[in-house]
């Protein structure tokens, strides 16, 4: 099996004072190196829960997550902290970026607790890559929002994870932003073969992405 | 790179924390300020207490080195004798002995006269200094005016008093004696011993070269003496300065005490700032979890924040106390300089140390917290 991430069976409840709502039910759900996935669906459908299980944020109810073929269902905490930050890059809807952070210390920020002397040259690569290589020390609200975004994205590659895990990429966006972050998440994923995960309501997204899931009431359809 | 760059790039906590504390200025300068009194509060309260004590024994002077040994009228013994004497002598190793008479005699200079008491002493050069003249070796004739009388009766060294009738050509006028002696001079005339009607000694004043001397040499006497019969009663003013001491000690803890309450209270305002920062932060918190970082760099990042206010608030404070102190010292005891000594350190270091101690204890429930609230909660909108 080659994928890098896989959900088999996966269940998740919430028991929420008596009532027991179920965000995901009996998802199946894969991702190969260099593939970009879409994950489309209206809001309360589970797109979210599914982000956060894939992204080793919240476990299962029930059902297995695979990880690069290791099954990581049950790590610990410090397990899962150190999995997602060796496989995984985060960007979220609205950039949180650490606003007393450069954009350069944003980047460093994953690597920034541990001994990784190269870390300031990726960083700095980076930001130069996602076309900001002016902007090193510019803090979060001196950056417009597809700035941001470009921070953000750069920070979920600091430690050359393999999948990228995006919520919302775009909903910040205006249309032309947006696109220009598609395209970089496409670049990316070409050339570091990386798998790229979106949840999203963006239909722009699916011309972007090689396969798209629909998720409705916690169901893939 | 920078001494300040380097420590950062080492402990990227302290980076975070400066960065996060640099955030809200005022809010970090009022905790800081608190941590400050109470770093003051503790340390100028401990030095006012040490200044309070080298006053009181300047006061007192050297009058722990004295002892005095004086007949026991309760057991019928009215005076010492030679051979009392002589045992004392035998018993004191280190100091001088100093055997006194007294009574009260009218002591006059042309028209001006005054009752007073007269001393007859063989040694006084062992007890007291001179302020004019000087003191023989041996006192055999002529005689010492302390600086009361001397005063009074307008006498300096060379004139002649008649004491009872009998002149008597002054020898040297004594320094005033400031703090509590045992055999005070300031009002007294002292004469050679055979002068003072009597064969024995109203008391044996011995003057040691230091505290414990004198405290050795008390147990010496009392077992020399007092074996048989309870022939003579030892006073030691060691007691009173133990008491004495013992009393400042007690009213600088009290100080220290009311020092520290000021301290809590300030610990309890960093706890608030903490608390309310971490919430404040709780989605760039669940960030940090998101992208690898590890409960532990949590707590610690937020300790880290926590003690940089302790740490600020207690240099600050201890600047703060340190010139105050040199105020207080040069006010009361006219010497600045007096701030400078080892216990005024320590109390300095115990505020400080307990300032930070007390910022870092309140960090721990605001990191706690922040470091085990689950990253999905935090990043929830």
């Amino acid at each position: 099996m080659n994928h890098i991430i896989e959900l088999q069976r996966v269940w998740k409840r919430y028991d929420t004072g008596g009532e027991v709502v179920e965000a995901l039910k009996d998802v199946d759900f894969h991702a190969d190196p260099g593939e970009f996935v879409a994950v489309m669906g209206p809001s309360g459908s589970g797109k979210s829960t599914m982000l956060n299980v894939l992204g080793l944020l919240d476990t299962p109810t029930e059902g297995t997550v695979y990880l690069d073929g290791q099954d990581v269902t049950d790590l610990s905490d410090r397990e899962m902290t150190v999995h997602r930050k060796r496989f995984i890059g985060f960007i979220f809807q609205s950039f949180h970026l650490i606003p007393t952070l450069s954009a350069l210390e944003n980047v460093e920020m994953p690597t920034l607790f541990g001994d990784d002397p190269t870390a300031r040259d990726r960083a700095t690569h980076l930001l130069e890559r996602v076309g900001l290589g002016e902007r090193l020390d510019h803090r979060p609200d001196q950056l417009s929002g597809g700035q941001k975004q470009r921070v953000a994205i750069a920070r979920a590659l600091i430690n050359e994870p393999r999948i990228l895990l995006a919520d919302e990429p775009t909903g910040n966006l205006d249309r032309k932003t947006g696109r220009s972050v598609l395209d970089l998440f496409d670049e990316i994923r070409r050339e570091d073969d990386v798998a790229v995960i979106a949840v999203t309501h963006d239909p722009q997204l699916g011309d972007y992405a090689d396969r798209t899931v629909e998720l409705i009431d916690g169901r893939i359809q | 790179m920078s001494v300040l760059d380097d420590l950062f790039r080492r402990v990227p906590a302290l980076l975070m924390a400066r960065r996060n504390l640099s955030r809200n200025r005022i809010r970090s300068g009022l905790a800081v300020l608190g941590i400050i009194i109470g770093v003051l509060a503790i340390a100028s309260l401990g030095m006012f207490g040490t200044t309070l004590r080298t006053g009181a024994s300047q006061q007192l002077g050297d009058i722990g080195n004295e002892i005095s040994v004086s007949p026991n009228f309760q057991e019928g013994i009215e005076e010492l004798t030679e051979r009392d004497v002589d045992e004392i002598r035998r018993a004191v190793t280190d100091g001088a002995v100093v055997p006194v008479r007294s009574e009260s005699r009218l002591v006059s200079r042309g028209d001006r006269q005054t009752v007073t008491t007269v001393y007859g002493m063989e040694n006084p050069g062992a007890l007291y200094e001179a302020e004019q003249g000087r003191i023989p070796d041996r006192l055999r004739q002529g005689a010492l005016v302390g600086s009361g009388t001397a005063g009074l009766l307008d006498v300096e060294p060379g004139n002649t008093i008649s004491v009872d009738g009998r002149t008597y050509r002054v020898a040297a006028v004594l320094a005033e004696q400031g703090g509590i002696s045992l055999v005070s001079p300031n009002n007294a005339v002292i004469v050679p011993v055979e002068d003072v009607n009597g064969t024995g000694y109203s008391q044996v004043v011995v003057s040691a070269d230091s505290g414990q001397a004198a405290n050795e040499s008390a147990v010496a006497i009392r077992e020399a003496l007092n074996e048989r019969e309870q022939r003579v009663s030892v006073f030691e003013l060691q007691s009173i300065t133990a008491g004495i001491n013992e009393f400042f000690g007690i009213l600088n803890a009290f100080l220290i005490g009311i020092g520290s309450i000021s301290l809590v209270v300030a610990g309890v305002s960093i706890l608030n700032v903490m608390l309310m920062s971490t919430i404040e932060r709780r989605q760039e918190i669940g960030v940090l979890r998101a992208v690898g970082v590890q409960r532990g760099d949590v707590i610690r990042m937020i300790l880290a924040e926590a003690g940089l206010l302790g740490v600020a608030g207690g240099v600050i404070g201890a600047i703060l106390a340190v010139g105050a102190g040199v105020a207080l010292n040069a006010f009361v005891l006219n010497d600045p300089l007096a701030t400078f000594q080892a216990a005024n350190l320590l109390y300095i270091v115990l505020a400080v140390g307990f300032g930070v101690g007390t910022s870092v204890l309140s960090g721990l429930y605001p990191a706690w917290k922040a470091a085990n609230e689950r990253p999905v909660e935090a990043l929830r909108k």
